[in-house]
């Protein structure tokens, strides 16, 4: 039954394909993209099974699935702001243009592959379905038609895929020395070793890269802010917490040494922080969301390090729902320019309404879903560790207190009824979903908004914000090589680090 | 790109041959090296052969563009048909039919159907750069 999941959007991936080639009435492929799209989440009404092995098969032949309290909300996450991105993906995308049939079959396709991702039950099948999710990405990002986003869809596809062999081979070292590739006989056969341990550092390593966490994100700013708006969304609120949900799966079979995940929390921490400084130092409204999206996957790390895994879990959940909100929101408002200052929700208040909950929702303001998650990942840590949520939290307040302090001194126009109906139903989502997760309104968060709306004064006023961090490279060949180099060096950290 | 008299006769006397080769893999992997993957990328060989040595437009004339994306499309849809039908005997992909090799049989031959049609596909659609004859 679980299959389903999967089967469903890669049927009306295909059907949209034939649908096009026979030039049917454009509602029809409206339709069958829609269908793909919300047809999953009636499996899991359906009452979940807790794990299968497709085809009935016995587990050391057969592919097992599952779905279990680690990954179930992975999945809801992605299910709510797919069904969003679908609805306003086909007001997107024109139809007078005719690749619109293939973005969506395209997103279909994606849709299809982090789902298979999350429900995997073991490393293959996890690793195949995260590279369809992939290689759809790569080809989506470039239907925004804007000069930059070639160049960014190259870049992507370049690290993204080199960090996915490094990943296979790493699979094929653990398949090598346990003889396994599902994850519950893996774990039970596992004998820590030195190849083990090599397997270990270069997959987390890879994961990292496809997580866009701090010293392997360079990827990620260009390719999230040039593609398309409800692609943008995707990929920030789901692509990349499929590595993540790797890095889980990954955590529970193989023994990861105390050196590595002392590294991995420091990591998150840097990211967190480099994050949040870049995202202050941007003009351009999307980047300063994909420079977050860094910053956020940091807490995700972070929790998978403390090895707080549900915590790990409702904070992608949190992050897939207020990142998607903002990007659609932002991307709405922003169609003619995305430069800071120059449009605004001045004159549309329901935008201005589910921009400020967004906003509030990522800083982890409670009662929203944000708050939720940070306090569980922050009781899977101790002592000082809990001070970088607190300082982590205001960054983020400070920085989009820059983007609603610009957004409030601009007008935009033309924004479509079903654009408005995503973004404010996605922050109403992020408030519903905090108060029926049990999240309750805490007054001390007021100081930190006060607080951070304070700082951010005195940082215009100290014109940090006219400063431009820019990090060029010039030929994209030679900014492939360097980001390279960076990367094998962080495997070989992480595999020294690990002990092999 | 039209190639010499020799090349030309020659693949016109070895695609058939391709062809009954592809379908042969496809319709008897399940019991003998080989299987769909195989037997589409050796159906995609005749096509692609013919190509090379008459030229796109012509071969275009026959095996026309929109028949491959149909094909693909249409067999990629089949195989999930397939494996949702399974669950009407018990599990996602279920193996319901009685005979030797059961499901594998019909599932070689969409998979080379798939794969056949989408080579050729990918192949059109790059030779539209190369070539603009």
């Amino acid at each position: 039954m679980i299959s389903l999941v999967v089967a469903f959007p890669l049927l009306f991936a295909f059907f949209i394909v034939l649908l096009d080639t026979l030039r049917v009435k454009r509602h029809i492929i409206q339709v069958s993209f829609l269908l793909g799209a919300i047809l999953p989440a009636t499996v899991l009404f359906m009452g979940i099974p807790k794990g299968e092995i497709v085809g009935g098969w016995n587990r050391i032949s057969g592919i097992e699935v599952g779905i279990s309290e680690l990954n179930l909300p992975f999945i809801v996450g992605e299910l709510i702001l797919f069904a969003f991105v679908a609805l306003y993906s086909i007001s997107y995308f024109d139809f007078r243009d005719k690749k619109t049939p293939k973005a969506l079959a395209l997103l279909l396709l994606l849709h299809a592959g982090l789902l298979g991702a999350f429900i995997a039950g073991d490393l293959f099948n996890f690793y195949i379905y995260m590279e369809i999710a992939s290689v759809s990405a790569f080809a989506l990002i470039t239907f925004s038609g804007e000069p930059n986003s070639r160049r960014a869809a190259f870049k992507y596809l370049m690290l993204s895929l080199l960090a996915s062999y490094f990943f296979v081979f790493a699979i094929g070292l653990i398949y090598m020395e346990t003889g396994y590739l599902n994850l519950i006989l893996i774990s039970e056969n596992a004998v820590p070793s030195k190849e083990l341990n090599a397997a270990v550092g270069i997959a987390f390593a890879s994961l990292l890269l496809k997580a866009g966490i701090f010293p392997l994100h360079s990827w990620l700013p260009d390719a999230h802010s040039s593609a398309p708006t409800p692609v943008s969304a995707v990929l920030s609120g789901a692509v990349v917490k499929a590595p993540a949900y790797g890095l889980i799966l990954m955590f529970l079979a193989l023994p990861v040494g105390g050196t590595l995940r002392t590294l991995a929390m420091g990591t998150a921490v840097v990211s967190i922080f480099f994050g949040i400084t870049m995202a202050l130092l941007q003009r351009d409204a999307k980047r300063l969301l994909a420079y977050h999206t860094v910053s956020q996957m940091g807490y995700v790390l972070l929790g998978i390090a403390s090895l707080n895994f549900l915590g790990a879990a409702y904070y992608a959940l949190a992050h897939s729902l207020f990142k998607g909100g903002l990007f659609l929101s932002v991307g709405a408002l922003g169609r003619k320019t995305r430069e800071l200052g120059k449009f605004g929700y001045r004159n549309v208040p329901i935008m201005a309404l589910s921009v400020v909950m967004l906003s509030l929702a990522i800083g982890g303001v409670s009662p929203f879903i944000g708050s939720y998650a940070k306090g569980l990942i922050s009781s899977g840590l101790d002592g000082a560790w809990k001070y970088v949520l607190y300082a982590g939290s205001v960054g983020t307040l400070i920085s989009f207190t820059k983007l609603n302090y610009y957004l409030l001194r601009g007008t935009s126009e033309d924004i479509k009824a079903v654009w408005k109906f995503s973004s404010i139903f996605l922050a109403f989502i992020t408030l519903g979903s905090g108060l029926y997760l049990g999240a309750v309104f805490d007054p001390k968060d007021i100081i930190y908004v006060v607080l951070a709306m304070v700082l951010f004064f005195l940082l215009k006023a100290a014109d940090i914000f006219k400063k431009r961090a820019h990090v060029g490279f010039g030929e994209i060949g030679e900014e492939v090589n360097v980001l390279t180099a960076v990367f094998i060096l962080a495997i070989l950290a992480s595999v020294l680090l690990q002990g092999a | 790109m039209k190639m010499s008299i020799v090349v030309r006769t020659t693949t016109k006397l070895v695609s058939p041959f391709l062809v009954t080769y592809a379908a042969y893999l496809m319709l008897y992997g399940h019991l003998s090296p080989g299987g769909g993957f195989q037997g589409g990328v050796i159906l995609a060989v005749a096509v692609i052969l013919l190509i090379t040595s008459h030229g796109y437009k012509k071969v275009r004339k026959k095996f026309k563009f929109n028949w491959a994306s149909l094909i693909e499309s249409s067999a990629g849809a089949m195989l999930v048909l397939l494996g949702i039908t399974g669950l009407a005997f018990g599990a996602f992909y279920a193996n319901f039919l009685p005979t030797e090799g059961g499901i594998i049989l019909p599932f070689n031959v969409i998979v080379g159907l798939e794969v056949g049609a989408a080579f050729t596909f990918v192949f059109y659609i790059l030779l539209r750069w190369v070539e603009s004859d």
